[in-house]
């Protein structure tokens, strides 16, 4: 090969390369960094719920009159939900997990907050909760019929609850969850009667996220959450005509607040959503104008040396002799600008750590982003190493 | 050595069609010193360029060491430019990013040949051109003179079958134009076919033979005084 004359004329003639390599080097580090960032926040979003997101929506009734009976207005409506062509389930909760609101306290293994506490978020369900959420139990059972109470939102009091493994192996690190007894606070024992493989709570944001506690309760308050799972592929139809459909039922209140579990989750990831767009444009702009420059670079020098390239072809050079000079040069050029940028990268990575607590570089990056930079500089420049290729062997004596 | 019969050469632009070379020929034998001269715009460079396989020709045909190199492909063409030919410019067209030594190095790289070949040949042809001890200066540390005879020791390095030169002393003053006369005649001396263009009659007087063009052919006028018969033949055109 050719690599040793062609890196001496690229060192007498240095401050193009130079600048390329540098921005080569510039964009090997934003790239792998903004990668790396986009990489986290898209494995963030796409976590495993434990919850069949894709078909579950919420619906509200509140009734401003204020005269009603609770009792007769949940059965009725739960009713006719769960008769309605294409339902699979519904049932009555506080809050909507992954829509940002909820409650969450500390659960103790002793009474009156003695020993270690665990953060909880809670929800009020009936006994159709875990189907309508599509969770499974990995062990234990579900709630009874029966086992539901109705109760003041002020004196909340039940018996038994579902947790997650997550919440259950926090506070029982030996695996004896199943049936043992924990507190809330101050409050009365609750009995752990089954446990939930897996699923999350209400803030994405939230590192316990997957520590749910569901509370077998109705709480009878004027305004009424139902969450409803549809068949596979049939929300948006159910969706569609929920809210007419209750109306109907009694005109004596508001419907309204329809909102699908997946546009709820959306939201609270928006800003995971948003950075990963924002930082994925900045790699495409980066990858862009890194190209652009490695084509300007190649054009110039193609053209600056137009006279050099005839006389090489007159010489004896043949036309792939001419695009492999342009290719080893631009590979010599993108080598530099690689290993300055692998520690660029790194340095970078090192500030983020430190700076906004961002996880480690995984290294597999590095090398992937030298190959995706050198196979970048390889095509970029081929377009005006052909051009040069073209150059007729008479310009050698054609020009002086 | 060289055989060309019948060549034509045009060259189109959108305007107008000139006919460089036209029912040209000429016989070059092996070992001949081959003056080229001619009136400015006459078809040397042109002859010379379809001679060192540079630019393809129209009509007719062309004989380069017994084969036919008329309808080569681009790929064969600069493998016999590369192996068979060399060339001298009038402006030399040293590469200017690169030491004497790579300059020289340029034609054996496309070769093929190993480092230890390469090297020898350099070494060898540097000596020749009297410019060994300058291997590692570049084009812009040396004078036209240098230059051009590392030109030359470049078209020599690959032991080509035929040296072709246009204008070489074109760019360099009288002493140095005579040095580099003396060097090609030299290399002549020791077996290499040389067509050398020049506008310098007395230079062309220096040459075993002289072929004239005018306006693309072959002039029968014996070229011994070749200003005054191009301009005769302008005047009589
Ligand atoms: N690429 C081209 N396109 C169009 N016409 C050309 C081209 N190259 C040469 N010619 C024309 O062909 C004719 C012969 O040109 P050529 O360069 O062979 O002349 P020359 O004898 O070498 O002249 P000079 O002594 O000035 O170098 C000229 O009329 C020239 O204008
Ligand atoms: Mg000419």
């Amino acid at each position: 090969m050719e690599i040793r004359p062609i890196l001496s004329a690229l060192l007498r003639n240095r401050t193009g390369a130079v600048l390329i390599a540098l921005q080569i080097a510039v964009t090997l580090a934003v790239v792998i960094n903004a990668a790396h960032i986009v990489k986290q926040r898209l494995d963030l979003i796409g976590r495993p719920t434990g919850m069949d997101v894709a078909n579950i929506f919420e619906v509200h009734s509140f009734d401003f009159a204020g005269e009603f009976n609770y009792r007769e207005r949940v059965r009725g409506d739960l009713e006719l939900l769960r008769n309605m062509p294409g339902v699979r389930a519904a049932t009555v909760m506080n809050q909507v997990p992954l829509s940002g609101g909820g409650s969450s306290s500390g659960y103790f293994r002793e009474p009156e907050r003695e020993g270690p506490e665990v953060a909880g978020n809670h929800f009020t369900v009936d006994e159709q909760a875990v189907d309508t959420l599509g969770v499974s139990l990995s062990a234990g059972r579900n709630f009874r019929l029966e086992e539901i109470d109705y109760m003041d939102l002020d004196n909340v009091d039940v018996d038994s609850v579902l947790v997650t493994a997550a919440f259950a192996e926090r506070l029982f690190p030996d695996g004896d969850a199943l049936g043992s007894t924990i507190y809330s606070g101050g409050g009365d024992p609750l009995t752990i009667i089954g446990i939930i493989e897996h699923m999350h709570g209400s803030w994405v944001d939230w590192e316990e996220l997957d520590q749910v506690v569901l509370l077998p309760v109705y709480v009878e308050q004027d305004f009424v959450r139902y969450v409803v799972r549809t068949e596979p592929g049939r929300r948006d139809e159910v969706l569609g005509i929920v809210e007419q459909k209750l109306s109907e039922l009694d005109r004596e209140r508001a419907v309204r607040g329809v909102r699908s579990m997946e546009e709820l989750a959306a939201e609270s990831y928006r800003g995971d959503r948003m950075m990963a767009v924002l930082l994925t444009a900045v790699i495409f702009l980066l990858i862009a104008i890194t190209a652009l420059g490695i084509v300007g670079l190649a054009s110039f020098s193609v053209k600056s040396r137009t006279k050099q390239i005839g006389t090489r072809r007159a010489i004896g050079a043949s036309r792939f002799d001419i695009v492999r000079y342009f290719l080893v040069e631009n590979w010599l050029i993108t080598t530099g600008g690689v290993i300055l940028g692998s520690v660029l990268a790194v340095a970078f990575n090192l500030w983020l750590v430190r700076t906004f607590e961002l996880p480690k570089l995984d290294f597999i990056y590095i090398p992937l982003g030298i190959l995706a930079l050198w196979i970048l500089g390889q095509l970029a420049v081929l377009g005006p190493a052909r051009r040069a290729a073209s150059i007729a062997p008479a310009i050698a004596t054609r020009t002086v | 050595m060289l055989k060309m019969q019948h060549v034509s050469k045009i060259y189109r632009t959108d305007l107008v069609e000139t006919h460089a070379l036209r029912d040209f020929g000429v016989h070059v034998r092996e070992g001949e010193f081959i003056a080229v001269t001619g009136p400015s715009g006459s078809g040397k460079t042109t002859f010379l360029n379809i001679a060192g396989l540079l630019e393809t020709f129209d009509g007719g045909s062309y004989l380069l060491d017994g084969e036919d190199v008329g309808r080569l492909n681009d790929r064969r063409r600069s493998r016999v430019r590369n192996e068979k030919i060399g060339f001298i410019f009038q402006g030399f067209n040293l590469i200017p990013d690169l030491n004497v030594f790579d300059n020289v190095d340029v034609p054996l790289r496309y070769r093929g040949f190993d480092a230890a070949e390469r090297r020898r040949r350099i070494e060898s042809t540097l000596d020749l051109v009297g410019l060994g001890s300058r291997s590692k200066h570049i084009p812009a540390q040396l004078s036209g003179g240098q230059q051009q005879r590392v030109a030359i020791a470049r078209a020599l390095a690959g032991s080509p079958r035929i040296l072709l030169a246009d204008e070489p002393t074109g760019n360099l003053d009288s002493l140095m134009a005579r040095q580099i006369l003396e060097l090609i005649e030299d290399i002549n001396a020791r077996g290499t076919t040389i067509v050398m263009v020049t506008h310098d009659p007395e230079l062309a007087r220096r040459a075993a033979r002289s072929i004239h063009i005018i306006d693309g052919k072959v002039s029968d006028l014996e070229p011994f005084d070749p200003p005054a018969v191009a301009i005769e033949a302008r005047a009589s055109a």
